[in-house]
């Protein structure tokens, strides 16, 4: 059997392998960049490029060790250095002497190169294909399921069981019929989650670089630090979502972009590049909801995120919400991390606190005054 | 001077916004802004110009000569930063991101220096200086991170510029009617500028060769090259060592395209694509810490340059730069060649 190599981008990879059986191969992949991987990448990339780079070249180093031939990059059209990546993993890989082709989507015809190489027949190509929307479907819903159940749980752990081993039987299923089946255990599994009802758990949103948002290795598992924390998380990357503007955007012609620059227009009037003005966007969208706080992700020196953060704190003061900047390198470890987030989450309780028992004391103070009030009491009690 | 502004500021409240030199129209967002400072210059009777404030980075470089000779025409005065120094640096990494390239964090330190100094500071948002071309993604937010942040007590006066769509003239041309002057003023100011740039630039290319001296090329950003802080270092111990350098060209036509779209790293790739060993000796590939565009591209330049047989060097600067580590750098590679010959 022919292996093909492709990108982390969390669990949706489980959902990217079945779109690789469209071609009639099997994938090579795993949910998260193993720390091996992330080793090999950072000894062959040159040292000042950023982390995503890194975890990708040495995930398909490590693909061609367990001799996969073939390996597939996205290829970005946007402004920042994702454009280049396939080009440089292409030469650093030539460089090492390693013999991995790379695929990208290259749009010079009906068909891309990668469909034109390994020609499937119609039938063994769309097929996959639907499975695959099902798929991501299903774990965009397994995603918020868990957000929502993992601060509230009353057994620690009970929702990452579940969780988990929903994962593996979703990447075991091969038949649509299957996939529909474990949708609805899903519902009924987390149903079954004792939780904790009185409970209200802080508020988070999570925006910044996507292969952070997603990969659970380079970020240190932040969903679940957070989320063990007793602080509901929203990640604002979700690929079924992401997938659907991008069509709504080709078929018809709604820009989601244009949305998200209406909102963020009195702070940030460009759409950068990555997802900076997506970044913007979500945290004053956020704040207007009353969220606690937002954390921040990005690489060290990602140039479109990075460029924002005057613009976020700016935000961040105006709209008095915490935005905690996180940025990541090589040596970041995932204990300083798990530090800074229970910090973060302390403080956001304590704001909490305060807020609302200063809600309290102006209650207190308005209501003598109120003369419907007092007219009132004194009705009833004269 | 305080005082004197708020007589004038009493006296001219009730007063139409009408001057003979530049009228205003207040129903702009922009000039909305910025009118009260105009009404407080004008009440005196004679017009003070407006000031506005050019920070000597970025696009300063890119369009050399431009924006003070396009204000200037307009009937502004220009102000433009000092150079960058140590001590803008030390400025910088005191109110700058930490995280910023070094040109972005010194370009903050400009902005300090003008805020507050004058009426509006000019940040263009540069998206694309060549056609079918990207500029870095950093230049982007520029404009509303000044706003957001360091150039918060003063005016920040934007316009777009986008090669792909527009051409460097009618954005000009925008950027006149967006500070309301007269059609016919712009045109002619446009014209004077964009004659002054290209005077400007020439000046700046021009590369000075003697027989028998080695001869190198110096690679790298508008920006970078033409700094005090960043290239200054390099090219005084190059001129004591008696050694000629070209500072790399963007003047010329626009290069031919390749896989590369951001305009700067593009250009480079070309000029190294086509200059062969008999030409120069070496290649100083001069770049800064952090840099996005750099980091990318510092492989794809090192093997062509290796392909062609010239020696090359790749210099980063960072904050902590000073003359005596990159005398050392200089003078060892120059020092190599000779064992080369």
């Amino acid at each position: 059997m022919t292996y093909m190599a492709i990108p982390n981008i969390g669990n949706y990879t489980i959902a990217l392998a079945t779109a690789v059986e469209s071609l009639g191969i099997k994938a090579w992949a795993s949910t998260a960049t193993t720390p091996e991987a992330l080793k090999l990448g950072i000894n062959a990339a040159p040292e000042s490029v950023c982390l995503p780079l890194k975890a990708h070249l040495g995930h398909f180093i490590e693909a061609d060790r367990a001799g996969v031939e073939y390996a597939f990059m996205v290829n970005s059209v946007g402004t920042c250095r994702l454009r280049y990546y396939r080009h440089m993993i292409g030469d650093i890989m030539k460089d090492l002497g390693l013999k991995i082709k790379i695929f990208g989507l290259g749009f010079d015809g009906f068909k891309p190169p990668i469909v034109r190489y390994f020609d499937p027949g119609p039938v063994t190509f769309v097929k996959p294909l639907i499975h695959t929307a099902l798929k991501i479907k299903v774990i965009d819903e397994l995603e918020v399921a868990a957000w929502r159940t993992r601060p509230v749980e009353v057994n620690q752990g009970d929702t990452t069981r579940v969780m988990n081993r929903l994962l593996v039987e979703l990447s075991e299923s091969r038949t649509m019929a299957a996939t529909r089946a474990i949708r609805k255990k899903a519902a009924r599994c987390f149903a079954e989650i004792p939780i904790d009802t009185e409970k209200r758990p802080l508020r988070v949103g999570l925006v910044g670089e996507i292969s952070f948002l997603r990969d659970k290795c380079l970020n240190k598992n932040i969903e679940y630090i957070l989320g063990s924390q007793g602080v509901e998380v929203r990640n604002f990357f979700l690929l079924g979502e992401e997938l659907n503007n991008i069509s709504r955007i080709v078929l018809l012609n709604q820009n989601r972009r244009k949305y998200l620059s209406k909102i963020a227009d009195s702070y940030l009037q460009c759409t950068v590049g990555g997802h900076a003005l997506d970044s913007v966007a979500h945290s004053i969208r956020c704040a207007d909801e009353g969220y606690d706080g937002m954390v921040h992700l990005c690489p060290s020196g990602c140039m479109p995120e990075v460029s924002v953060r005057p613009i976020l704190k700016r935000v961040s003061k105006d709209k008095d919400i915490p935005i905690l900047e996180m940025s990541y390198d090589e040596h970041t470890c995932g204990v300083g991390i798990a530090t800074r987030l229970e910090a973060f989450a302390d403080v956001l309780r304590e704001r909490r606190k305060k807020k609302r028992s200063l809600v309290h004391r102006v209650d207190m103070v308005i209501k003598p005054n109120n003369a419907d009030i007092e007219k009132k009491l004194n009705k009833v009690c004269p | 001077m305080l005082k004197t502004h708020k007589a004038l500021k009493r006296r001219s409240s009730h007063c139409m916004i009408k001057g003979t030199r530049m009228l205003i129209d207040t129903s702009h967002r922009f000039l909305k802004r910025i009118s009260d400072i105009y009404r407080v210059k004008k009440g005196a009777g004679d017009v003070l110009p407006l000031t506005v404030g050019i920070p000597r980075m970025f696009y300063y470089y890119i369009y050399p000569g431009l924006w003070e000779t396009f204000f200037r025409e307009l009937g502004m005065k220009p102000v433009v930063s000092g150079m960058s120094t140590a001590k803008t640096v030390e400025k910088a990494s005191e109110i700058s991101e930490t995280e910023h390239c070094l040109p972005n964090k010194l370009f903050d330190a400009h902005l300090a220096e003008l805020a507050g100094r004058v009426d509006m500071i000019f940040v263009p948002r540069v998206l694309a200086t060549i056609k079918d071309h990207l500029s870095c993604p950093k230049f982007g937010p520029l404009p509303d991170a000044a706003r957001a942040d360091i150039a918060r007590v003063t005016e920040v006066l934007s316009i777009d510029i986008d090669e792909t769509s527009q051409p460097l003239s009618s954005s000009l041309m925008l950027l006149g009617k967006k500070l309301n002057m007269p059609k016919a003023r712009t045109v002619s100011a446009v014209k004077t500028a964009i004659s002054a740039m290209q005077e400007a630039r020439r000046k700046m290319d021009r590369p000075v060769r003697k027989k028998g001296r080695p001869y190198f090329l110096l690679a790298g950003h508008h920006y970078t090259i033409h700094d005090n802080f960043i290239a200054g270092p390099v090219l005084n111990k190059l001129q004591s060592m008696d050694v000629d350098v070209e500072l790399i060209s963007f003047s010329e036509n626009t290069p031919e395209k390749s896989y590369i779209l951001w305009s700067t790293s593009n250009a480079i790739y070309h000029k190294l694509n086509t200059i062969s060993a008999d030409e120069y000796d070496g290649v100083i590939q001069l770049s800064v810490f952090n840099c996005g565009c750099d980091s990318m591209m510092m492989d794809t330049y090192r093997q062509l340059v290796r392909e062609k047989n010239i020696p090359y060097m790749f210099l980063m600067i960072d904050e902590h730069s000073a003359q005596a580590g990159i005398d050392t750098r200089v003078e060892a590679f120059i020092d190599s060649l000779g064992w080369r010959k």
